[in-house]
């Protein structure tokens, strides 16, 4: 079995207590150099040190071209040659931009690292010379032995040696690593097993010597290769050796194990993706768009520029008084220093402010989120928080959300709702599990509630002995499982592999069938109090392929029965031919999956005697064959057994969903965002809840991966794919609506898609004609993959939400990350961008929070750049009237203030307020969501048009003012502060048509800042002022005069007016024109409802399957008659005696 | 009881008020063409009626403009452009109709005159001005080129104060052949702000002790403390024509004010008959293509005579009024189809 080592490329070695060895060889770094191979086992996720601090944030702050192109501003405006501007104008904003970005960063490094810090001390018992002490994980190594006692995590990726049950197996939980809750089993190897279990083990452990021998530190969950050399010999390692870190021990008192892979090298963190910092799509809009912008300056500029050599050339040639003010007397050197002039004097155009508004905005708005008593979670105590304060406008956008199933949609917690006994249904599943009214189960000791069926008719039949097809229905549930017993306070406590199992034997249990404890051969089970004893035969296991499972036992009377339960189709093809109750079952199961109950059928076979043996025979036979051929073997001599089965009922379960997820799917679909649940899930698992939450359409067709490898492959997918899609709707129904088809795949299959990059596209336009995508199987890192496909191939905002560590790496990759807090807080929320305690919360935060986000922020951003163009640009046109001096049309102060005071208040109130409608009506609108996907509001013609808007209002804040004041006597500070003022009432006109939502602040805001202007004036162009600094306050006394011209305020109004023009007419025709739009989103709404309720009750398909973890169940372990691999060989001789008779 | 118990135990229950909860109350007016249709009129009719108001107001202001450049050969200042000569004098008869309304402002303009050109704009000493000796001996680095000649610092520094415009006029009605001199008052022709606070003479007297050591401007011919001997309240830097010129012009066709007349017999304004005016021609302005003129105006409320802002007024209104019109039309159009 093992291969040489040169070949394996098992290149990573672990060498058991060998401390040493490795610490030696530990990973360390000091700034970026990087040397030695064993990561140790402290996680460090924050970005600086006290050393590193400052240099790093300048660095990434620098990186931002707006704030380099700050810089540059402020240099450029120290030099006095071309200082159009004083140099604090630009400076003082830009060092406040700093620091309070530094400080926001290193708060959150702060954060992270107490987050860190509160992980890597944890404890854990490490074996030091002969002992175990308790350690920090941060102190742990490769090579290590620790002890895991019960209910611990596991602090890195061991090697199971052995642990305190019997063949060492152990159990673990690994819902932070693929979500799913049910326990897996582990086992230690055989040899390892037996020489390393005795008391004290501590002795035996110190001298273990092994050497485990493995693949370098990988990704992959499912798969480890490796060996252990020990004593000279070498054992083949598999991933059933191995304990993962981040999952639980369960249900083992003790495990000991190796050390292997530490820290970073750890697979799940080797699943964790890189720490990415996410910037919205907006603000990557807004970077193109201050491109452009400044782009467009510079080649202004250069115009400029140029005009000012040409002019500067024509006055050196004649004498008068500007030909001694070109610089050094050579127009070309003076138009190169106008140029940097102009650049200085253009850049308001692009101001400091809009970074730091548009910040303090998303921090309102984030602040918002988590304010929001809607979001707020009662029971948990938690309110919604925005982790990502920069995303929000991006919430408004969403155009696929890929969210994980188990703990997201569902709460993994399985009710039995329904039973149908000799086609007989007993509960009511149209009812919600909350308010069924408790029986009374008085009579059962060992009834401990949970039980949310109410059926008094039952209990009577079962406990009056009127109806044996029950009391053997129950027996069935109480005896055919593969659930462990543990005693709890004078109960038993199930431990399942399946949470299905779970319900169905805590079912039987609340009814009086107590499955009380198990060994390997046989099953205790109290019926309605007494006590039976069953011989356990046989375990015939369940597998996705046989999709049921049976036992076979002798019942204390001596006779010989099966019990099988297993998915509809297969039991009832198994049925005795005219079986009674055939078609009333069948009513019953459609009445359950109409309820979206998953089903269960349950029967019954009383083999002869005669036959077990045979069979018997036969599967000794079988069980010393090649692996291959037996599983075959045994599958035939399965089938063989479950044969002539009689129907003894079917069972409901409800797969319990979140609150509200059926309700939010439907809502967030008819806001026209595409769901996709990416699941480690089997299919069934996925596709019945699929159902359940109303992701997939009753009558929608599944669209499997055969079928779409077929249609990809095809030359034209497109045709092919519209065929596949019709196929399946003209065989049901003439209805001519149009057909609804969903994909379903798994993670293998994906593997293959991985392959042929160039199906990518094709399918994305494919899934983007389907109603919905399943992908089921599937690893983290497989979901980040997802992920990334729809962002590579659509230019839609994605949204991943998720509970576990397995969604961390997708929710990283999305462009929103939603972490679900659920019961334990886990690693998704500490990734997220954003934390929500319910699904259902969703709602409110994309179709609400996010579309006024969207809305705010899309407003403001235009409104942003419209004022400040429109102001600087005015300098354009001043520059053909003074000889493209570079020549300020407006006082210092003007410029320092315009954005900051006079002007920003108002749209801050917007971009805080603004609400077009209520929240009620955003919820029962979501067609309005559909404006952010589209963009329609942000997109780069809107913001095209702005400009546009703003070159306009600058040409008429000039040119207004310059036909009123030429040939006049009007100085050039009356000028000024005339296009100031005008302006001014331009950005306070155009933000109160823009303004939808008046609340008090707006209107303070709007009069506080007009006012603002006229007071800052009068202050600045002060005698006071002007005496302290003439250079600095040299426009002393204009405003005095000017706020008391009509001439001045006359013209102000007019060009404000003008230049408002444009934007108030397209209001006033959308007024006009739109009045009847708003009724027809009325009148059409309701009915799409309708529309979709009707179809549900059409042909619901059956949904009958059975939840277990991937791969076999673990019957085998419990029974190891059916097992002949060589982990159970070397069971101890006294169950091997009776498990295998043959042998 | 229960429920003042629970709340106790959620301590990170939003609270819940209306901002929290963006509940503000708040007024949303709903554009409608209801609104919007008469809006667009009433603005348009207002403006309309501005423009006519201005229109009107604009139109009774009297202008009485001269070009005295002497390009042209006809022109009675021609001599003076031909040769540099020096205190070239010149005289413009002209005559008036009709009683030119007072009080008469009298102004001389320029044209291509670029005084907000930003250098030249910057150069000039703000401490020097306000009367700081100590700036008297260094002036700002601004005034290049024209901080310092032979060594001795400029007073007043600078490109603006270099080339103040130096013709001087002299106004007579010619009555009865016989010139009589029509006074000028060049009283508070300047911002009370520059004459009060924004410029001062450094307190010496006499004035000229201020400025030992330092030289006039090169194009001046007089120093700054002689230009009005006769006055110590208009000499030196609280000049009223070097504070008229100093108030830079916003374009580069600019008039600015050298007198009123308010006094005398001509208190009520120039009666019509001949006049003559006297200029003594030293500004050049031909060399970089600029006009020299004189005009005459009376002031109304809203100061000269200004008719773009009245046609402006005019054009925007009539705009409104027509775009109320359209979207009426647009609304019966669209909106009532739909209602039927």
């Amino acid at each position: 079995m093992v291969k040489d080592d040169s070949q394996s490329g098992f290149t990573w070695e672990a060498r058991a207590n060998g401390r040493g060895f490795h610490t030696a060889r530990q990973k360390k770094s000091f700034l970026c150099f990087q040397w030695g191979r064993y990561a140790g086992n402290a996680v460090h996720s924050h970005k600086y040190s006290p050393l590193t601090f400052l240099p790093l944030t300048l660095f990434e702050q620098f990186h931002r071209a707006a704030n380099l192109y700050f810089l540059l501003m402020v240099v450029l405006q120290c030099v006095p040659a071309i200082s159009s501007i004083p140099w604090y104008i630009t400076m003082i904003p830009l060092l406040v931009v700093l620091s309070v970005r530094a400080f926001k960063d290193l708060a959150n490094d702060m954060a992270r690292r107490r987050c860190d810090a509160a992980v890597n001390s944890r404890c854990c018992d490490v074996l030091i010379s002969q002992s175990f002490r308790s350690a920090q994980w941060k102190d742990l190594c490769v090579g290590d032995i620790l002890r895991i006692s019960k209910d611990q995590v596991i602090p890195a990726d061991l090697l199971l040696l052995c642990s305190s049950e019997p063949h060492s197996l152990c159990y673990v939980e690994t819902a932070d690593i693929d979500g799913e809750t049910n326990l897996k089993y582990r086992q230690a190897l055989s040899s390892t097993h037996i020489h390393l279990t005795c008391c004290p083990s501590e002795g035996a452990l110190a001298a273990f010597d092994g050497v485990v021998q493995c693949e370098e530190p990988n990704d992959r969950l499912y798969v480890f290769r490796g060996h252990l050399l020990w004593r000279g010999e070498c054992y083949h390692l598999e991933n059933e050796h191995i304990l993962l870190r981040g999952t639980v021990l369960r249900n083992t008192g003790f495990a000991y194990g190796l050390v292997v892979y530490s820290g970073t090298d750890c697979k799940i963190m080797r699943n964790c993706g890189k720490l990415k910092v996410k910037t919205a799509r907006t603000e990557q809009v807004l970077n193109k768009m201050v491109i452009g912008i400044v782009l467009c300056l510079l080649l202004v500029a250069l115009l400029l520029a140029v005009g000012n050599s040409v002019f500067s050339g024509g006055v050196m040639r004649q004498e008068g008084p500007l030909s001694a003010m070109v610089f050094n007397g050579n127009p070309a050197y003076s138009g190169f220093l106008v140029y940097w002039s102009y650049i200085i004097l253009l850049s308001p155009a692009m101001p400091i402010a809009l970074y730091i508004t548009f910040e303090v905005i998303h921090t309102i708005h984030s602040r918002f989120i988590g304010w929001d008593l809607q979001l707020y979670w009662q029971p948990g105590d938690r309110p919604a928080e925005a982790r990502n304060t920069s995303l929000n406008e991006e919430l408004g956008q969403v155009g696929y959300l890929l969210s994980d199933k188990t703990g997201t949609l569902t709460q993994n917690r399985l009710l039995f709702r329904q039973c149908c006994i000799a086609g007989e249904i007993y509960g009511n599943g149209s009812v919600r599990a909350e308010e069924v009214e408790p029986m009374d189960l008085s009579w059962n000791p060992f009834s401990r509630g949970g039980l949310h069926m109410s059926a008094q008719s039952l209990v009577e039949k079962l406990r009056g002995h009127q109806c044996p097809a029950s009391r053997q229905f129950f027996r069935a549930l109480a005896l055919c499982h593969t659930v462990m017993a543990e005693w709890k306070d004078e109960t038993p406590v199930y431990q399942a592999a399946s949470p299905d199992e779970e319900a169905l034997v805590g079912a039987a249990r609340e009814l009086g069938w107590v499955f009380l404890r198990r060994t390997r051969d046989c099953v205790v089970v109290s019926e309605l109090g007494v006590s039976h004893q069953y011989q356990l035969l046989a375990l015939l296991d369940f597998t996705s392929r046989r999709r049921r499972m049976s036992v076979l036992v002798r019942e204390p009377g001596g006779a010989l029965n099966l019990y099988c339960k297993g998915a509809d189709m297969v039991i009832l093809e198994r049925l005795q031919k005219n079986s009674p109750y055939l078609e009333r079952t069948e009513t019953a199961l459609q009445v359950f999956a109409e309820a979206c109950l998953r089903t269960l059928c349950v029967a019954v076979r009383s083999v002869p005697e005669a036959s077990w043996e045979k069979w018997r025979k036969t599967l000794a036979l079988c069980a010393v064959m090649a692996t291959a051929e037996r599983d075959t073997q045994l599958e035939k001599l399965y089938d063989e057994m479950e044969q002539d089965l009689q129907l003894l009922g079917v069972t409901a379960i409800e797969d319990r969903l979140q609150e509200g997820v059926p309700e939010t799917i439907c809502l967030l679909r008819k806001a026209r965002i595409k769901v996709w649940v990416l699941t480690g899930d089997k299919k069934e698992t996925a596709v019945n809840i699929g159902y359940s939450c109303k992701l997939l359409d009753p009558d929608a067709r599944l669209l499997e991966w055969q079928d779409l490898r077929q249609i990809l492959q095809s030359a034209d997918p497109q045709v092919s794919f519209m065929k596949a899609r019709q196929m399946e709707l003209w065989a049901t129904s003439k209805e001519n609506a149009p057909a609804k088809v969903s994909l379903v795949f798994t993670g293998p299959e994906l593997a293959e898609f991985e392959q042929k990059p160039e199906w990518g596209a094709t399918f994305m336009n494919l899934a983007q004609q389907c109603q919905s995508v399943l992908c089921c199987r599937v690893t983290p890192a497989q979901k980040a993959e997802i992920v990334k496909l729809v962002r590579k191939h659509t230019d839609a905002i994605t949204m991943s939400i998720g509970d576990g560590a397995n969604d961390v790496n997708m929710i990283k990759t999305a462009h929103i990350g939603v972490g679900v807090a659920g019961v334990e807080g886990g690693q998704a929320v500490q990734n997220a961008d954003f934390a929500l305690s319910q699904f259902r919360f969703l709602q409110k935060l994309l179709l609400v929070h996010g579309r006024w986000s969207y809305r705010r922020i899309s407003f403001f951003l235009r409104y942003f750049l419209f004022k400040t163009c429109s102001f600087a640009l005015v300098h354009i046109w001043f520059g053909f009237f003074n000889g493209f001096s570079s020549q300020s049309l407006y006082e210092t102060w003007f410029i320092a203030l315009y954005t900051v005071c006079y002007t920003a208040a108002p749209v801050m109130c917007v971009a805080i307020f603004e609400q077009d409608v209520s929240a009620e009506t955003s919820l029962e609108l979501p067609e309005l969501y559909r404006s952010g996907q589209q963009q329609e509001l942000s997109g780069p013609l809107q913001l095209c048009l702005s400009l546009l808007h703003a070159v306009y209002t600058s040409l008429v804040l000039f040119f207004v003012s310059f036909g009123v004041f030429y040939n006049t006597a009007y100085d050039y500070q009356t000028m000024a502060i005339t296009v100031a003022m005008a302006a001014t009432f331009t950005a306070s006109a155009e933000i109160v048509i823009l303004t939808k939502y008046w609340t008090k602040l707006n209107v303070a805001a709007v009069c506080v800042s007009v006012v603002m202007f006229f007071i800052c004036s009068r202050i600045t162009h002060s005698s006071f002022l002007f005496q302290r600094s003439p250079s600095d306050y040299y426009f002393l006394g204009v405003s005095e005069r000017a706020f008391a011209d009509p001439v001045v305020w006359l013209t102000a109004l007019l060009a404000a007016w003008t230049a408002v023009l444009p934007s108030f007419s397209a209001h006033a025709f959308r007024a006009v024109l739109n009045a009847p739009d708003k009724h027809k989103v009325h009148s059409t709404a309701p009915q799409t409802v309708e529309m979709s309720s009707k179809f549900t009750r059409r042909s619901p398909l059956r949904r009958s399957s059975y939840a277990v973890s991937q791969g076999e169940g673990p019957g085998r372990v419990i029974n190891s008659a059916v097992s002949t691999r060589s982990a159970v060989m070397m069971m101890d001789e006294k169950s091997a005696a009776t498990s295998k008779p043959a042998g | 009881m229960t429920t003042m118990k629970e709340e106790g135990n959620y301590a990170n229950r939003p609270s819940n008020t209306a901002f929290t909860q963006q509940r503000l109350p708040a007024w949303q007016p709903m554009l409608s063409a209801g609104v919007v249709i008469p809006g667009f009129l009433l603005i348009g009719l207002a403006f309309i009626g501005i423009g006519v108001g201005l229109l009107i107001t604009s139109r009774s202001i009297q202008v009485l403009e001269l070009d005295y450049t002497g390009t042209e050969t006809s022109s009675p200042c021609y001599q003076c452009t031909m040769s540099n000569q020096s205190n070239c004098v010149c005289k413009l008869s002209f005559s008036i109709g009709t009683l030119f309304k007072g009080p008469v402002f009298f102004y001389y303009g320029l044209t291509n005159y670029f005084q907000n050109q930003r250098k030249y704009g910057v150069s000039k000493d703000f401490n020097q001005l306000i009367g700081d000796v100590s700036y008297f001996k260094s002036p700002s680095s601004d005034c290049q080129p024209y901080q310092r000649v032979n060594g001795k610092p400029i007073v007043p520094c600078g490109a603006i104060a270099n080339s103040m415009f130096n013709d001087t006029f002299k106004l007579y009605q010619i009555i009865n052949g016989k010139e009589e001199l029509v006074p000028f008052d060049g009283k508070g022709i300047a911002w009370w702000t520059d004459y009060n606070i924004k410029y001062r003479n450094p307190d010496y007297t006499p004035l000229k002790n201020a400025f030992n050591d330092t030289e006039k401007p090169v194009f001046w011919t007089k120093p700054a403390y002689e230009l009005d001997t006769s006055d110590a309240s208009n000499n030196g830097f609280i000049n009223q024509d070097f504070l008229v010129w100093m108030r830079r012009a916003a374009l580069p066709n600019f008039r600015k004010l050298y007198r009123r007349i308010t006094e005398g017999n001509y208190k009520d304004g120039l009666p019509a008959g001949n006049y003559s005016l006297e200029i003594s021609y030293n500004y050049p302005v031909i060399s970089f293509e600029g006009t020299k003129k004189v005009t005459f105006s009376n002031v109304s409320w809203m100061g000269g005579q200004n008719e773009f802002l009245g046609i402006a007024y005019l054009v925007i209104g009539s705009m409104c009024v027509v775009m109320s019109v359209v979207m009426l039309i647009v609304y019966a159009k669209f909106r009532f189809p739909e209602e039927d």
